[in-house]
């Protein structure tokens, strides 16, 4: 058990220092390597942690989603626990791609925040989210929150697709995407630099998404298991 | 506020944001950790005193 501690311990930290080398390598890549855009100049290069900021919080909802439907099939604590890291990590990534957006919105849409279709529905996925965090923090009885949290993340996560297309449904400001399109490969439509970039602090986001993953899984075991041994104590 | 500068205060606030729950993360993770070991330590006393 102790060796399995270890190994898992050590593996833990080359997950964390191939994050580290990630990140450094997309800074390089995304600030001094790759060429500024022919309109909108340097303020560009804020795409480097805008698009992986937001295919990283789908990654945690998707996980959420996987997590909740696992846990009110088999009710097993893990996958609850799966679903409680990955929200609140979720939570961190979306909120970041709002302020890049809204960032990046101001120069190139003369604009912080505008009423858009996909800025909307990100804003809902934002509160959608929050609301499942406040659920499991203010619930008294954590089954029952771990079950209405359930359902809410399963619900949440049906948002993502919408955010997706509503670019082509409703007339909006935000541009439609570049790499994820239907009808051209991303080399087709992107500087080879600059999807070397995107690529490169995409690997990095995940990089890092696991391993602050892994650390607030631990966080939930160790939460779970010192619950349970104050329960046994008190009876 | 010139380009850069938005491109500095956009990197900027991602990798504080991300820093700052790094940290907080560690710590939390540091304290339920020695809460753990001590009521695992008190446990394994109490049983020993049982037996």
């Amino acid at each position: 058990m102790a060796e399995i501690s270890k190994t898992s311990v050590k593996s833990k930290g080359y997950l964390g220092a191939l994050a580290l080398i990630g990140v450094l390598l997309g800074l390089y890549w995304g600030l001094l390597h790759a060429p500024p855009d022919a309109y909108q100049g340097e303020v560009q290069r804020i795409m480097y942690l805008h698009i992986p900021s937001i295919l990283t919080a789908y990654l945690s909802f998707f996980l959420v989603f996987v997590g909740s439907c696992l846990y009110l099939w088999k009710r097993e604590k893990r996958d609850d626990i799966l679903a409680y890291s990955a929200a609140e990590i979720g939570v961190l990534f979306t909120a970041l791609t709002i302020i890049e957006g809204s960032i990046w919105g101001k120069p190139t849409w003369g604009v912080w925040w505008t009423w858009d279709a996909r800025l909307t529905l990100t804003a809902i996925l934002l509160l959608i989210f929050a609301g499942y965090l406040m659920l499991r923090s203010l619930t008294e009885d954590e089954n029952r929150a771990a079950s209405a949290a359930a359902v809410l993340g399963i619900i949440g996560f049906l948002d993502i697709p919408l955010i997706h297309m509503s670019v082509y449904w409703w007339r909006t400001l935000h541009q439609p995407p570049s790499i994820l399109r239907p009808d051209k490969a991303p080399w087709d439509n992107v500087h080879p630099a600059m999807l070397t970039a995107l690529a490169i602090n995409f690997v990095a986001f995940v990089l890092l998404y696991f391993y602050l993953l892994s650390r607030r899984f631990r966080l939930g075991e160790i939460s779970e298991e010192i619950k349970a041994r104050l329960l046994n104590r008190d009876h | 506020m010139g380009a850069w500068g938005f491109v500095f205060l956009a990197y900027g606030i991602v990798w504080c944001a991300i820093l700052i729950y790094w940290l907080t993360l560690k710590r939390r993770l540091r304290r339920a950790e020695t809460e753990l070991a001590q009521l695992r330590a008190s446990q394994e006393s109490q049983k020993n005193v049982q037996t």
